[in-house]
């Protein structure tokens, strides 16, 4: 067993961090959420540029072919510096449902996309009563109409939806649920698109009666609810290394501030029960470090359902562990932590939204148990 | 000991009920009930007049100054009453804060102008006590009032003033003399009008997207001196007064009993598994911990309402109330948003709760409001003396430490 990063993953955490630090500002972050997207186009373009979209790609589809932990390494550093934009929904969890796909022509052309940054592609999957993606029943209907399909059906809060320049979309055939590449500027979809809390979008789509061609179709029946799972996996692990980072940045933000916010003339540092809160939060970020490590070790060597038990595990104990910290953040630092103007606040909706998205902390407990 | 209610305040409840469904339409409760931040003014107001026209806006003060005389279980079932029926609240900062100050310190002349334009909420008032260097400490403000002829003239910097867009008056402690310890120096002055020279304001937006609050900065504004309450730097008497003057207000305990209703409701319709939310092992066993502490609080309530005797000081007591009732804000929010899932990201500012009537199924009209209080009540362990604050007062009080 080795923890040290290697030299590859030292570079890319290192080159992160920079970007951060000089580019993941508040005000940008804010400014982000201004936008019709909900994300910033800059930082899209930028995180291209670095390599960071190519990261979970394969390399024969002209990706880095990076590994859970590289992706890690890198969610970490983008967790403290709260990126919004698609970087999980685009590269892990399409990237990884269209590697899993048969479909030579569409897989190569949109994992080269998502590769370059020049095309997003999203899950919309949740249906009716379905709390997650995870935990639901599809209704939507792909019928044969010559070489390919006509799709009806209607799915919720696919998250970047309206952005996105294809939604991978799941639908009852024969056979079973499939799963199929739509564009958005496919004929008969209505989209209905709302703000979330952290500035980003989801979206509602209706198809009705959507054309699809012969070559839409991503994954036969048979072969997609456990690549959703993996997929789904391998999307919580990337967005619980950001929950770590987030928790990070609180605890470097907050002890920073109560070294310098005076009350009863002297620094709130000095007060012990402080301290302790501080400490308390630190031994939470510590075990969240710890389990995440356990669930790459197992993404890295276990099988699927290992990794299933292992990711909800992680996420059972981070969703904790961040709600914690980011509170207490929130808490140390009073009215301040309260407002829009000042980071603690956004990184305590960061929370609410990591622990809401692919599963929420309640279904993972139970899953990890299974 | 006669722990029932008896025959007249059953009466009393049903006459209450009666006045709520009177008077309450069905859309000013459904916007009282999505419980957006800041509340909608107008119908906040509207009802502030209507309570007060039937004489019953403020159950806490004494009858002489135009409270109801009610006793302390018919104030409670007042309260509860209202909040479940989904009546606007009304503001605390009159009648909850300053009014009984008013009434308490003030002049025979204060009184009778300000007391009843605070029972007919016809003046909101702007609270002026924090400051950016005086928070827990409040002890340390620096804003000053120095006397020149008939006049106070105020320079400095007020934060944390709730819903300042709505306000006409405000209540400020100011430093009235420097040279004594901080706790002597202080004073409660009135300004009659927020819109008055060399005083301007700035919204401050909250992380759920609220201009719940905003400061209020004070350059050289001119207060006549007879506004100043009671005697000069006895403002720290009232402003201890105030704060502690009702125990109970803080342990939010009829909003508690209301949001547990409104997660039953939203457990009912959500569903996991197949089945409704409520009957998930999971969640009915977190809803059952927070019903019970809900009721333990309850009964707080109502031992320090009716002045229950008890070995501790009601001091301590009060603090109970406190910490518990804002943790379980939290917690119960925290409860609610999980209630609905993933529907919960979704950000509705004020006016699209205000308007959201649940036409769209997917977007039920249980669901604006609850994120953004969730966000909200993240400020509740921190204003009116933060939960830290508290235990320091608990550790003092019932153990002399």
């Amino acid at each position: 067993m080795d923890f040290e990063l290697s030299d590859e993953q030292k570079m890319l955490a290192d080159a992160a961090q920079r970007y951060v630090r000089e580019e993941c500002t508040l005000e940008a972050h804010r400014a982000a959420a201004a936008t019709p997207e909900g994300f910033s186009r800059d930082h899209w373009n930028q995180f291209a540029e670095m390599g960071w979209l190519a990261l979970a790609i394969p390399e024969d589809a002209g990706g880095l072919g990076g590994s859970p932990v590289d992706m890690a390494v890198l969610m970490e550093q983008l967790g403290e510096g709260l990126v919004v934009e698609p970087i999980v929904d685009s590269t892990v969890l399409c990237g990884t449902l269209l590697a899993k796909s048969d479909n030579a022509g569409l897989r190569a052309k949109l994992l080269e996309g998502i590769a370059t940054g020049e095309c997003i592609v999203t899950l919309a999957h949740i249906e009716g009563d379905g709390r997650s993606e995870y935990e639901t029943q599809v209704g939507a209907t792909a019928t044969r109409a010559g070489e390919g399909w006509t799709l009806s059906g209607t799915k919720q809060r696919v998250f970047h939806g309206q952005t996105a320049d294809y939604w991978l979309v799941t639908a009852r055939m024969e056979g079973g649920v499939g799963l199929f590449a739509v564009a958005r500027d496919a004929t008969g979809v209505t989209v209905d698109t709302h703000r979330m809390i952290d500035g980003t979008q989801a979206s509602d789509l209706s198809f009705n009666g959507t054309a699809l061609g012969a070559d839409a179709l991503v994954l036969a029946p048979g072969a997609t609810q456990a690549a959703l799972e993996e997929a789904l996996d391998r999307a919580n692990l990337a967005t619980t290394a950001a929950a770590i980072g987030s928790m990070e940045a609180v605890m470097a933000i907050t002890a920073e501030y109560i070294k310098t916010r005076v009350q009863y003339g002297k620094p709130l540092s000095t007060f012990q029960a402080l301290q302790h809160r501080m400490a308390e939060m630190f031994v939470e970020t510590d075990q969240a470090h710890s389990i995440l490590y356990r669930s790459l070790s197992i993404a890295l060597s276990g099988s699927a359902a290992d990794l299933g038990k292992a990711v909800s595990a992680a996420k059972a104990l981070v969703t904790q562990a961040c709600q914690f910290v980011t509170a207490q953040g929130i808490q140390l630092h009073g009215g301040i932590g309260c407002t829009e103007e000042y980071v603690i606040g956004h990184h305590y909706k960061a929370m609410i939204v990591y622990e809401k998205r692919y599963g929420d902390a309640s279904f993972h407990l139970a899953r990890s148990a299974r | 000991m006669n722990l029932q209610f008896s025959a007249q305040h059953e009466a009393f409840r049903e006459e209450v009920r009666a006045f709520l469904r009177e008077h309450l339409t069905e859309e000013i409760v459904r916007r009282t009930h999505v419980g957006m931040h800041p509340p909608c003014e107008d119908e906040r107001r509207w009802w502030n007049r209507v309570l007060g026209e039937k004489g019953w806006s403020a159950p806490q003060w004494p009858k002489e100054y135009g409270g109801p005389g009610w006793d302390p279980i018919c104030q409670h079932i007042f309260e509860y009453e209202c909040r479940a029926a989904g009546a606007p609240e009304l503001r605390w900062q009159g009648l909850r804060l300053i009014g009984p100050v008013i009434y308490t310190f003030a002049t025979p002349e204060q009184k009778a102008r300000y007391l009843p334009e605070i029972l007919m909420g016809s003046h909101m008032w702007a609270q002026g006590f924090s400051e950016p260097g005086a928070g827990s400490d409040l002890a340390s403000l620096k804003t000053t009032a120095v006397l020149d002829g008939d006049h106070y003239v105020l320079n400095g910097q007020k934060l944390w003033t709730s819903e300042l867009q709505y306000c006409e008056r405000g209540f400020f402690l100011v430093r009235t003399d420097s040279t004594v310890k901080p706790q002597k120096g202080i004073s409660m002055i009135v300004i009659d009008d927020m819109n008055a020279p060399g005083i301007t304001t700035r919204l401050t937006t909250l992380i759920n997207g609220a201009e719940a609050t905003g400061e209020v900065f004070l350059d050289n504004v001119r207060v006549p001196k007879e506004n100043l309450i009671g005697l000069p730097n006895t403002g720290w008497d009232q402003a201890k007064f105030l704060l502690t003057n009702e125990r109970t207000s803080s342990a939010e305990i009829y909003k508690a009993l209301v949001d547990l209703h409104r997660i039953h409701d939203i457990a009912s319709h959500e569903r996991k598994n197949g089945k409704p939310l409520l009957e998930d092992p999971e969640f009915s066993s977190r809803l059952a911990r927070i019903t019970v502490e809900v009721q333990a609080l309850e009964w707080s309530v109502l031992r320090v309402l009716c002045n229950a005797p008890s070995r501790h000081s009601v001091d301590a007591r009060a603090s109970v109330l406190k910490i518990r009732g804002s943790e379980l804000q939290q917690k119960i929010a925290e409860l609610a948003v999980d209630a609905l899932g993933q529907r919960s990201l979704r950000l509705y500012l004020r006016e699209e709760g205000f308007a959201e009537t649940g036409a769209n199924p997917l977007w039920p009209g249980y669901v604006p409001g609850i994120t953004g209080d969730l966000m909200y009540t993240r400020a509740y362990t921190i204003f009116g003396g933060a939960k830290e604050v508290q235990k320091n007062i608990i550790a003092k009080m019932a153990f002399g430490l």
